[in-house]
């Protein structure tokens, strides 16, 4: 459990906008072992998104170098990388980012389209997740007919449909209230203890960050500090 | 890989968009059948002209009969196999919208002459010993339900019957022919029973409009007509002689540039749609870029959103273009009643009009979703999901 599923070294992110230049990333050196549970934490525009969007291969550095999952993300093609992708990363957004005219079943499905799985097993697998997440009674409702907590949900059972090794999660708990909040960091307690996923989720929350084994720190695009927890709270 | 369930949802997700697009697309491309199909029967005669046949009228109008002496000098130009007398007799059965073409012919040099008509009901014999008898094309037994054996009255504009209202034909064999340059929906009856019709009427034998010759194997073409022509120089009434396809040409030429203006036409209203689809197209790409950074996300690649973009266009505008010529195709027989079957006799739409239809919806649906699949293909997956967030 002592392999590097996420080493950043020198990763530099900037933005152009409005003519001018703004360094999000300065050479962040980072190193996230395989099957702990992360909480990336610091105040806006620290660049917490930004390394979780480079991490997922969702944008690329400017400079440095990111390894993830065993792969140099700068050596993939674009091909490549959607490949590398949907077989080792899983995301979950704030806005839950489901698409509105497929049922929460054909939701979880999606991803799997990818897979060389036929449509009965894709199903199979996609009603396993949702059962994974408490919510295979609710397989057949679409995005509209659920709850927040609900739709977030689905949007995990979607992140683990396809058995990533990483799971991504940005601002997991930031659109629920209190209660709909507990069940997902729950849930994602539950990914990392009993299916050994190793995650990093982004939060302005310290609640949510206490869940985690290891909190980290980001400011003005450097690493700050790291807290180590004994064990995740569940 | 596309899911096809998504494509669905998403058209059906605007319902009224779609339906819009859908009903614009089957009223153009039903559209375009028509008028295609009716540049078709235009052009049919044309198509199906024999290089072997030759055509001679009247040097100045069509409308001018020419002597039936003349039939016997022809025969004896050298490369003339065969001449057919065909005389318009402007006949309608009932009432006027029943109007279809009929001439006066002799019966056995009518298939010396054109062999591409082929009996299918009925036969050349039976028609050869009735004075009365006819052949008709499959087209119009078709659409007025008429039999072999059956008799029919028809009324001639042009020429009053020697006694009564009608003239009375019986159908003694249905045709149809293997080429165009005889159309469906024609009639051809006995020379003997015209002639001795008319002959009380006008005191003399009547004329002919037209003969039609059949050249012999080798012929020289131009040296026939060239004959032809002279022979008659100096009257009694000059003539000319030309090709079937010329002869057919100026039929076509009779109506200017409707062709052209039809196609014309057909080309505008194909522009509309596929500008409308093209607007539909990138109002569904600004609907779903968010969806489109959600599946970039999840893995999907740039092409694969690509084709997933290109493939709702082609699944709209397949579906309209199809329903289209389903249209057309469907409501032949109906146009084939009215006014319009009588004046394009030779409308049909054909498997290659259905086939270019349906190919032509599918190029407007690759035009319609290029710019939105070449969007898709390039949006980042962090710009459209920064953009909703």
């Amino acid at each position: 459990m002592n392999d590097a599923m996420i080493r950043a070294r020198g990763v530099k992110k900037t933005y152009t906008r409005a003519g001018e230049t703004l360094t999000v990333l300065d050479g962040l050196d980072l190193e996230m072992e395989e099957g702990h549970f992360y909480a990336l934490m610091g105040p806006s525009g620290s660049g917490k998104t930004t390394l979780l969007n480079l991490v997922g291969g969702l944008d690329a550095a400017d400079e440095g170098e990111l390894l993830v999952a065993g792969e140099s993300l700068a050596d993939l093609s674009g091909g490549e990388l959607a490949a590398w992708r949907a077989a080792n990363v899983g995301f979950v957004f704030q806005a839950f980012n489901l698409i509105p005219v497929l049922s929460a079943v054909e939701n979880v499905e999606l991803p799997l389209l990818l897979s060389p799985l036929n449509r009965a097993q894709r199903r199979e697998h996609a009603m396993y997740a949702l059962k994974l997440v408490g919510l295979e009674d609710r397989a057949k409702h679409r995005p509209q007919q659920l709850s927040g907590g609900q739709e977030q949900r689905v949007a995990i059972a979607r992140a683990i449909a396809t058995d990533p090794k990483l799971i991504l999660a940005d601002e997991p708990t930031g659109d629920l209230d209190r209660k709909s909040a507990e069940q997902v960091l729950d849930l994602l307690v539950r990914l990392n203890g009993e299916l050994k996923k190793t995650i990093l989720m982004v939060t302005h929350d310290p609640h949510a960050a206490e869940r985690a084994q290891r909190v980290v720190h980001l400011d003005k695009g450097q690493l700050g500090r790291v807290e180590t927890r004994a064990a995740a709270a569940t | 890989m596309i899911s096809l369930k998504l494509v669905r949802r998403n058209l059906l997700k605007h319902k009224m968009r779609s339906a819009l697009t859908i009903a614009s697309l089957v009223v153009g491309i039903f559209l375009l059948c028509v008028l295609r199909s009716l540049v078709v029967a235009i052009e049919s005669g044309v198509q199906g002209a024999k290089r072997d046949r030759l055509v001679v009228q009247s040097a100045v109008s069509l409308f001018v009969s020419l002597p039936l002496n003349y039939q016997a000098k022809m025969e004896e130009v050298p490369g003339v196999a065969k001449i057919v007398k065909w005389q318009w007799f402007g006949a309608y059965w009932q009432e006027p919208k029943n109007f279809f073409a009929n001439f006066a012919t002799d019966p056995d040099a009518l298939f010396d002459v054109f062999p591409e008509i082929e009996i299918v009901e009925g036969s050349v014999e039976e028609w050869r010993k009735d004075r009365r008898g006819c052949i008709v094309g499959d087209k119009i037994a078709e659409e007025y339900h008429w039999k072999v054996g059956q008799t029919i009255p028809l009324i001639s504009a042009i020429f009053p019957p020697p006694q009564g209202d009608t003239w009375e034909f019986t159908v003694s064999a249905i045709y149809r022919p293997k080429s165009t340059a005889i159309d469906r929906r024609t009639m051809f009856f006995q020379w003997e029973y015209f002639e001795k019709g008319v002959e009380p009427l006008y005191g003399e034998s009547p004329g002919t409009g037209t003969y039609f010759l059949r050249l012999a194997p080798g012929a020289d073409q131009n040296e026939v007509m060239r004959r032809i022509e002279a022979m008659y120089e100096n009257g009694p009434q000059r003539v000319t002689c030309s090709t079937e396809a010329a002869f057919q040409m100026q039929f076509v030429t009779m109506m200017g540039n409707i062709p052209t203006l039809m196609m014309s036409i057909g080309t505008g209203v194909l522009i509309a749609i596929a500008l409308a689809c093209v607007n539909t197209m990138l109002m569904a790409f600004r609907d779903q870029a968010h969806d489109v950074g959600i599946m970039k996300a999840l893995g999907f690649t740039d092409g694969g959103v690509a084709g997933y973009m290109l493939s709702q266009s082609l699944f709209l505008c397949l579906l309209g273009g199809l329903l289209g010529v389903a249209l057309a195709k469907g409501s032949q027989p109906l146009l084939m009643m009215g006014p319009m079957g009588a004046m394009f006799p030779g409308y049909d739409v054909t498997n290659r009009t259905m086939v270019i239809a349906a190919s032509l919806s599918a190029a407007i649906g690759l035009v319609a979703g290029f710019v939105p699949a070449l969007a898709a293909r390039r949006m980042r997956s962090v710009d459209a999901l920064r953009s909703v967030e």
